[in-house]
């Protein structure tokens, strides 16, 4: 009876040891909080854009694709709010998720989008961020800080109003 | 519309799985034949819903319908349709359906071929195989739906992954899974055979076949595996002990512990509770195996997604391991072993040292695949232990395993007589010695020579059992020797079969000691007309050749391959790396390679600068690779000799090995 209790034992304390295991790197999977991952990146019109030279300005993360429609609704608010607030120290950054580049820039022009924009190669950034799908904006401080995230649109100006205060240097 | 279909069809397979499962174990439990049957309908209804199923998702891949995620995920327009074809098994969830539709294939064909001979089994068995269906059609259903679609129609797909853009990938993922998902028959079988009590030797016949078949491709698909990890990945290498790699390395050894044992539990009745638990950990490491690579709890080479379907993993395969363990607990009063072994010198006890070493492997290479989970649980930090682990534990006991594999068949059931043992080893000490001292002669290393004089030592073993074989049937019959081989395969393929099994697994040891001990290897940056050295070759770098493919760009470069000492051109070689449009980041290698029996030249293109001016190669000699291949097709040849149907062979209560032989061409 004692071998067959050993054997059992030892098979659950594998299972167990599998299922933490999972929780763990379900964990890790996780959206982003607290200290934000970098994102370095090229736009679709070629400029670089390194995340060091960011610090101290609040930045808005914005995940998108051409094909997604409710990226639609928050497009004209994003752009609208990038031209009033980027003299304020608040940088947009578009980051385009599993996308064609000609529909991409078809998008783009249609909402006359001039933040900096750019593909999300291999998903890399969406990956680090642990996106639940698009569109989701992030709202980071000038010290890094993750302080508020949206996943779908943003519709309501008042909403947006809230979160950059929260970022604003 | 149509893909809503078939949506529809993984659901009601779902629903017929459960339900035939459930009147399988019912009706078998109480013989009751109207439920049996039931449970037949369901295994051939359930394996037309799920081959429709699939045959949707091939219709979707084939003609483009991007607006399904899965095929906007793996495919692309410009994607040679024979990739397009073989992306089914490229991403998690057509794998998962495809898996389905094999298991629900095997299903069948089991139900068909078993029904009459095992009619109290059989209820049993298609409740197993329904219950192991409806597991994968919750994941189709519930977590990763192969028919996903987003509502509007993308103008083209995202492309399929470079890596499984290569011959060796349309047919190893397909063998790979051959395997696997048999291996859900014998598991059937052994929880049929415990449920209805019928434990007696007739359904181990019948498993021992169906082992064997998924054993064969199981063996084919790592072969080649290798092969590709080889002429892809260009790092000079077959095989790296990668968590995947040994995902389908584990089932292989206790499923070939399994194919041992059985013939012991067959002759002598014995080892009844170790061939269940053999069967059961076989089929547990296949799901753990699929487990580890789906859920990315462990890092690996392999790139494959992470996804949701882990957590049903580690519910069925607690169901897996704890529902047999009960079973088993309950019924070993029926599992007591007819006899005992005699003496150490007899083939019994020769198996079961074989079947300690297969599992002394199977749990070294599971416990080095899972060492970097246990270390970060335990420490916090990720430590992996790299192939050097596994080759200095696995190696000398593959060694023993060898030698085995000659002394074995040397041994005669029971006991064997100190004169039968010097007339049995005489001739295959005199192997070892020649081929020993020849690898001696060549270069004195001390682990390769042995390796190469236990490999002599098995050659010459083979050798002998056929020419005593050959001999006993020419002496009673008049044949020829082709005539003889012949009958000697027809009527006891398992035994003569089995020994060019043996032989395919010895030339795949020459080739392994070949490139352990004795690769040669440099790295040169050559501009064009300049040349290098390794071993006896000399090669000279010709310039760059650029070509278009559907949907990539190669760039390769031609090389001259000369005889160092003659100067003899020996031919020309193009290592080259092909861009892929939608993947541009992610280039794919592919060795030049000039093969002979004795040696591999083999290069990789590492980079090249100027447009081509200059480039950048690694430059390998693999001795004796060739044979890894050649050992492989040997294996399979050797499976289906022994697989072959064939008269029963009446079992053998003493016998000496020697009268063995002549019973064999009797």
């Amino acid at each position: 009876m004692l071998w067959r209790l050993f054997f059992i034992g030892i098979l659950l304390f594998f299972l167990g040891l599998l299922a933490w295991q999972l929780y763990r790197t379900n964990v890790f999977e996780q959206r982003a909080d607290g200290l934000a991952p970098p994102i370095n990146f090229t736009t679709f019109d070629n400029e670089v854009i390194a995340w060091d030279d960011l610090r101290g300005q609040g930045i808005v993360v914005n995940f998108w694709a051409s094909w997604c429609d409710p990226c639609r609704e928050e497009a004209a608010l994003l752009e609208a709010t990038w031209r009033r607030e980027q003299d304020n120290g608040i940088v947009f950054l578009g980051m385009d998720y599993l996308d064609q580049e000609p529909a991409a820039r078809a998008f783009m022009a249609e909402y006359d989008v001039t933040y900096p924009n750019g593909p999300d190669l291999r998903s890399e950034a969406a990956r680090r961020y642990g996106i639940k799908g698009v569109p989701e904006t992030y709202f980071i401080d000038p010290q890094g800080q993750i302080v508020g995230s949206v996943i779908g649109p943003i519709v309501d100006p008042a909403q947006m109003e809230e979160l950059l205060t929260k970022i604003r240097p | 519309m149509i893909f809503n279909l078939g949506y529809l069809l993984l659901i009601t397979a779902l629903l017929l799985a459960v339900f035939g499962a459930g009147v399988g174990f019912w009706g078998g439990y109480t013989r009751n034949s109207r439920l049996a049957q039931s449970s037949y309908h369901a295994v051939y209804a359930v394996a037309v819903l799920v081959c429709a199923a699939t045959g949707i998702l091939w219709y979707g891949l084939l003609t483009d319908q991007f607006q399904l995620t899965y095929v906007w995920n793996t495919s692309e327009r410009t994607l040679p349709t024979i990739y397009k074809f073989t992306a089914l098994w490229a991403g998690q969830a057509g794998s998962l359906l495809f898996w389905c539709a094999i298991l629900a294939v095997y299903s069948v064909a089991v139900a068909i071929a078993n029904r009459v001979r095992h009619r109290v089994l059989m209820p049993f068995v298609n409740g197993v195989t329904l219950s192991t269906s409806a597991f994968f059609l919750v994941l189709l259903v519930f977590a990763a739906n192969p028919f996903h679609m987003v509502d509007f129609i993308p103008a083209d797909g995202s492309g399929l992954n470079p890596l499984l853009q290569n011959f060796w990938m349309i047919s190893h993922p397909v063998m790979l899974y051959l395997g696997y998902v048999g291996l859900a028959i014998p598991f059937a079988f052994a929880v049929g055979a415990l449920m209805s009590r019928a434990v007696d030797n007739t359904w181990v016949r019948t498993v021992r076949r169906w082992t064997l078949i998924p054993w064969l491709f199981l063996s084919a698909g790592i072969i080649m595996g290798s092969q590709w990890a080889y002429m892809e990945l260009g790092w000079g290498g077959y095989w790296a002990w990668d968590p995947v790699e040994n995902a389908s390395f584990l089932p292989w050894l206790t499923a070939t512990a399994f194919l041992h044992s059985i013939i012991i539990q067959e002759q002598r009745g014995i080892l009844k509770i170790w061939n269940v638990l053999l069967i059961w950990l076989t089929y547990f490491l296949v799901i753990l195996g699929t487990f580890t690579v789906r859920s990315g709890i462990l890092e690996s080479v392999h790139s494959f997604a992470r996804s949701d379907v882990g957590p049903y993993f580690l519910v069925f395969m607690g169901i897996i391991l704890f529902g047999f363990l009960w079973l088993l607990f309950d019924r070993l009063p029926l599992l007591r072993d007819e006899t005992t072994i005699d003496a150490y010198a007899s083939r019994e006890a020769a198996f079961l040292a074989n079947n300690w070493l297969f599992v002394g492997i199977a749990f070294a290479t599971l416990w080095g695949t899972f060492f970097p989970m246990f270390s970060e649980i335990f420490t916090g930090d990720r430590i992996s232990v790299a192939a050097p682990f596994f080759n200095k534990v696995n190696g000398p006991l593959f060694l023993a395993l060898i030698l085995l594999m000659g002394i074995g068949p040397l041994l005669g059931w029971r006991r064997t007589s100190l004169d039968l043992l010097r007339k049995q080893f005489t001739w295959p000490a005199v192997g070892a010695l020649v081929i020993g001292t020849g690898a001696a002669f060549y270069q004195p290393q001390l682990f390769s020579v042995i390796g190469m004089a236990v490999c002599g030592f098995v050659l010459a073993t083979i050798l002998q059992e056929y020419v005593r074989g050959v001999i006993a049937r020419q002496t009673l019959n008049e044949e020829n020797i082709l005539q003889s081989m012949g009958n000697l395969w027809r009527r006891n393929g398992r035994r003569y079969g089995g020994y060019i099994v043996h032989l395919g697994i010895v030339m795949i040891g020459v080739a392994v000691i070949g490139n352990e001990f004795y690769q040669q290897t440099t790295h040169v940056t050559l501009a064009q007309g300049e040349s290098a050295q390794l071993g006896r070759y000399e090669v000279s770098y010709a310039g760059m050749e650029t070509e278009r493919g559907s949907n990539y760009t190669q760039f390769g470069t031609r090389l001259l391959v000369f005889d160092r000492q003659n100067g003899a051109l020996l031919g020309s070689i193009l290592p080259h790396r092909n861009i892929f449009d939608k993947n541009p980041d992610q280039p794919m290698s592919e060795v030049g390679l000039r093969s002979t029996l004795l040696e591999d030249f083999y290069v990789v293109l590492n980079g090249w600068q100027d447009n081509g001016q200059t480039a950048t190669f690694s430059v390998y000699v693999n001795p004796l690779t060739a044979w890894m291949w050649i050992g492989g097709i040997v294996l399979v040849l050797g499976t289906l000799i022994a697989a072959w149907p064939h008269p029963a062979p009446r079992p053998v209560a003493y016998r000496a090995p020697h009268e063995q032989a002549a019973q064999a061409g009797a």
